[in-house]
């Protein structure tokens, strides 16, 4: 037995302090939380909180394969999940009938389209300039609103679609009660899409500790030297960007999945989708994808109380006019949070976290 | 042989050609009713200029792409819309006269209030991340998200109607051919501010020195010119164009909303990206063809009018990546 | 001999990652042209664009004329009298050869009118190519119009780097002359790997390697010093 290369000890030490980590009992505790949802917090609000949290959390990391590892500004990403959700909804909705056929079939095609729409982003933008694939992908996906909306024939406009779920995963479904949990259609596509995103989590996860992962940190910290060291850099970014965009359009497709509606303003919108993302991705920490869950869980869960919270805090506090015109001007407030994350904490909240815990050792 | 007559004449080749293309149109549209288009199309090229051309300068001289032009442009339609509203009497009266001053006021207010705004945005946000193009995408869509809530905050979330100057929404009607008066005005705004810009930049000392800053910003400061004040001031006056821009704009579609700049910060986009970035020429020749074809397509396809200017925006990524007038670094 | 005019006292700095600079010390004596010779990568430019600011340096001292400057900004760096010629020249090739020049010139006051006069009369060229973009110069007129920009304020030092790169001999002479001219009103320090150009204008010279200044001395004695030159510079008595 040959003696193991520093590269492998390197690899053996990281393993092995990954597992003894409190980090990795905290992702545990998290999965499991996750999947206990449905029995502690059975009412329709939490579970679907809960689920919205997962989608968003793995889209938000597709997202940070693009910014976090590749250096690549996408506002585009909304769009390909939007692409997603529109072909399962085109397979098991318009044009389709809710079988497990067409519903795999929609999630094939969403995977295929993705990808050579993303091919040819790169190809037009990364030629010239990294910072064109900003602006061309804030162009296409404005095209992608007006296209969704104006060919109304094929795409059902402005209405969208409504879809159903086959077989067991439809919402009249019933399989009798477990443990006080009446298991339902609903019920089982939450843990249907929980178990689909946690292998595109953890395939993501395989991607950035691959060896094509690590170079392409090395170009996103410095091209030039990439380059120099005889990587094709564009190859390595097109790569990179394309796995980023499948996995964002596999997301739609579940997210149509569980929402069972697509339609321009929810799934493709500049404004709606893509501001969260963003919002998500940089306050909770780019560079890291477990940012991704941070963000969302933040966004998510301040997003669905914040009604509750404006009239607690009315309630509770009625002089504490400060407070309530917080709470009134929230996405304000979330504007303001971003700019100072981006200046100050450039690692996001899970960045700043472990730092913080690296200097205390 | 060809390739010498191509290289010799290539400069009127071009010009032709871009002559015949947008004679093309003709053969769908009606005499008339083309030159109503293209009056149309080069009074919206010319709002797109005002934009674009002062996120070409910006990124021209400071290397920063500017994303919060957009809520720059939007913040310039809503002071207008303001000062139109203390003005009305002005606005709606029969008189060329008075509605002029109106409008004259309102440029006036929207440029000085959102050059100030961009000082503030330059100094407190972007000066932080000179040279890093990710996190200034990433920061000025930050301000982007927090200018377009202080609309909200300070004007309402609701879209408004804005008032056109009674006399500027009339038409003239010169041989059977219908010729909104406003239109007439977006181009000749659009030309005295092209006029004005390279006057700056060709005839006085300061254009000269902005010029060379696009070419070596080092250089410039080595020869002791303030190159911070310089971004300022440039980006203060790209952000004063923006807030022209967007009160032209806001006349023309007859509303302002705080969501405005978006759809309009694309074009700009477009637009440079087909000009070059860093040209004022080309952002002026960018923005007449979007402008164009836009009003072309949206006559002859109209679903396919936001897909024309992509389609053009990509061909010209392929054939010169670097833009119709790329400047030199 | 009165005080150095530019002191340079254990000046480090990086460039990314890299540590350039290690601690590097010279000073530039007033009325004498002082060179910096050295391998490619040895950070000769490096320190010139550092004493210029357009480099922080993280540790050490720059002093010139016997105030601190390495924490200014590059242009209140010129604006105290320090004019810069960069290795590839800095011209701004879209402006005119006038246009040029009338960006370098910080006044337009009599005094510079009449140094503006002194440089064209130096290099006749640019006269001659007034109106004619900068961009459109033969090599050598580009590196004129260089020297000309950077002496057409009121210098007291002036900081070329490298003047002699991709030049023909016949314009190294040229070249040469300009220098022997300028250093009776401004001190200069000159980064050359030319050692025919830095022997023919340098007073005192020191060798860099590796970010540090391995050698210094009076210029006559390295020309004299065949050992010294085949060690450090790899000239041997036969080459160049």
């Amino acid at each position: 037995m040959a003696e193991a290369t520093p590269v492998q000890i390197f690899h053996m030490e990281e393993k092995r302090r990954q597992y003894r980590s409190g980090g990795f009992f905290l992702k545990v505790g998290l999965l499991a939380l996750f999947v206990l949802v449905p029995f502690l917090f059975p009412s329709f609000k939490t579970v679907d909180l809960a689920m919205q949290i997962i989608m968003f959390a793995t889209l938000v990391a597709s997202f940070d394969i693009l910014l976090g590892y590749t250096g690549i500004l996408s506002f585009g990403h909304g769009m390909f999940f939007g692409i997603g959700a529109y072909c399962v909804a085109f397979l098991v909705g318009k044009y389709g009938t809710p079988s497990y056929a067409n519903l795999a079939l929609g999630f094939v095609i969403a995977a295929l389209v993705a990808s050579v729409l993303a091919i040819v982003i790169s190809f037009l933008s990364l030629r010239v300039k990294a910072i064109f694939f900003a602006m061309i992908t804030l162009a296409i996906a404005e095209l992608a609103i007006v296209l969704a909306t104006k060919l109304s024939g094929f795409t059902g406009g402005e209405d969208g679609i409504s879809l159903n779920m086959p077989g067991i995963l439809a919402v009249s479904f019933s399989a009798g009660n477990f443990l006080g949990l009446e298991i339902t259609g609903r019920i089982l596509t939450y843990y249907f899409i929980l178990l689909a995103c946690l292998g595109l989590f953890l395939a993501m996860l395989r991607f950035t500790h691959s060896p094509l992962g690590r170079v392409l940190q090395a170009i996103r910290d410095n091209v030039e030297r990439a380059e120099a060291l005889g990587y094709k850099t564009f190859i390595f970014q097109a790569i990179s960007i394309t796995f980023g965009c499948v996995v964002a359009a596999l997301v739609g497709g579940l997210y149509g999945m569980w929402v069972g509606y697509v339609n321009p303003e929810s799934c493709l919108g500049v404004l709606s989708i893509m501001l969260a993302i963003l919002l998500m991705c940089i306050i909770g920490g780019m560079g890291t994808l477990y940012g991704g869950i941070v963000g969302a869980a933040f966004f998510m869960i301040t997003e669905t109380f914040l009604p509750d919270l404006q009239h607690l805090a009315k309630d509770f506090f009625p002089s504490a006019v400060f407070l309530h015109n917080v709470l009134e001007r929230w996405h304000l407030v979330l504007g303001v949070l971003f700019i100072l994350v981006v200046i100050f904490f450039p690692k996001g909240i899970i960045g700043s976290v472990r730092e913080f815990i690296d200097r205390r050792k | 042989m060809e390739e010498t007559i191509f290289k010799r004449w290539s400069r009127e080749l071009t010009i032709a050609g871009a002559i015949v293309l947008f004679l093309l149109p003709l053969i769908g549209i009606p005499g008339k009713t083309y030159i109503t288009l293209t009056i149309a199309g080069l009074a919206m090229g010319m709002l797109l200029f005002l934009v674009a051309s002062g996120v070409s300068i910006i990124f021209g001289l400071m290397d920063v792409l500017n994303f919060a032009h957009g809520a720059l442009f939007a913040w310039g339609a809503y002071v207008g819309f303001t000062v139109f509203g203390y003005l009305m009497k002005w606005v709606e009266a029969d008189s060329v006269l008075q509605n002029f001053a109106a409008f004259s006021l309102a440029i006036v207010a929207a440029m000085v209030v959102v050059a100030l705004v961009g000082i503030v945005l330059e100094r407190v946000i972007v000066r932080r991340v000179y040279g890093s193009h990710l996190f200034q995408i990433l920061i000025t869509f930050g301000a982007t998200i927090v200018l377009v809530e202080l609309i909200r905050v300070f004007w309402g979330p609701n879209d408004e109607v804005m008032t056109v100057p009674l006399t500027f929404s009339r038409n003239w009607d010169i041989m059977d051919v219908i010729i909104n008066r406003y239109r007439v005005i977006c181009i000749v705004v659009g030309l005295v501010v092209y006029g004005v810009i390279q006057l700056i930049l060709k005839k006085t000392k300061l254009g000269m020195i902005v010029r060379a800053g696009v070419e070596d910003r080092d250089m410039v400061q080595a020869m002791g010119h303030n190159i911070f004040l310089l971004f300022t001031g440039v980006f203060a006056a790209g952000a004063a164009l923006a807030a022209l821009g967007g009160l032209a704009m806001s006349i023309f579609s007859l509303q302002v909303y705080p969501d405005m700049g978006g759809s309009f910060l694309l074009f700009a986009f477009i637009v440079v990206i087909i000009g070059g970035l860093g040209s004022i020429t080309g952002s002026l020749v960018g923005a007449l063809i979007v402008g164009l074809t836009y009003n072309y397509v949206a006559y002859l396809v109209p679903w396919a009018a936001a897909g024309a200017n992509i389609m053009i925006m990509i061909i010209i990524l392929l054939i010169r990546p670097t833009g119709l007038f790329s400047v030199g670094k | 001999m009165s005080e150095p005019i530019l002191k340079v006292e254990d000046v480090h700095a990086f460039i990314g990652k890299h540590h350039i600079l290690q601690g590097v010390t010279f000073d530039a004596k007033a009325d004498a042209v002082t060179v910096l010779i050295g391998r490619n990568g040895a950070g000769k430019s490096t320190v010139i664009r550092t004493v210029m600011g357009l480099i922080p340096s993280s540790k050490g001292k720059i002093v010139y004329k016997g105030s601190e400057i390495h924490k200014k900004k590059p242009y209140e760096i010129a604006r105290m009298g320090i004019g810069f010629v960069p290795e590839n020249m800095g011209i701004f090739a879209g402006l005119t050869v006038e246009e040029n020049m009338r960006v370098a010139m910080l006044v337009e006051d009599e005094a510079t009118t009449q140094r503006l006069e002194r440089a064209l009369d130096m290099f006749a060229d640019l006269r001659k190519f007034w109106k004619g973009k900068a961009g459109n110069l033969s090599g050598g007129q580009k590196q004129m119009l260089a020297i000309a920009r950077a002496i057409v304020n009121d210098t007291a030092l002036l900081l070329i780097d490298e003047p002699s790169k991709g030049l023909a001999p016949i314009i190294v002479d040229a070249v040469i002359e300009a220098i022997n001219q300028i250093k009776d009103h401004s001190v200069v320090v000159l980064v050359e790997q030319n050692f025919y150009m830095a022997s023919s204008v340098g007073d005192y010279f020191y060798i860099m390697d590796d970010g540090m200044v391995v050698l210094s001395g009076v210029m006559e004695a390295l020309v004299r010093d065949e050992e010294l030159k085949s060690k450090y510079l790899g000239i041997s008595k036969s080459g160049d």
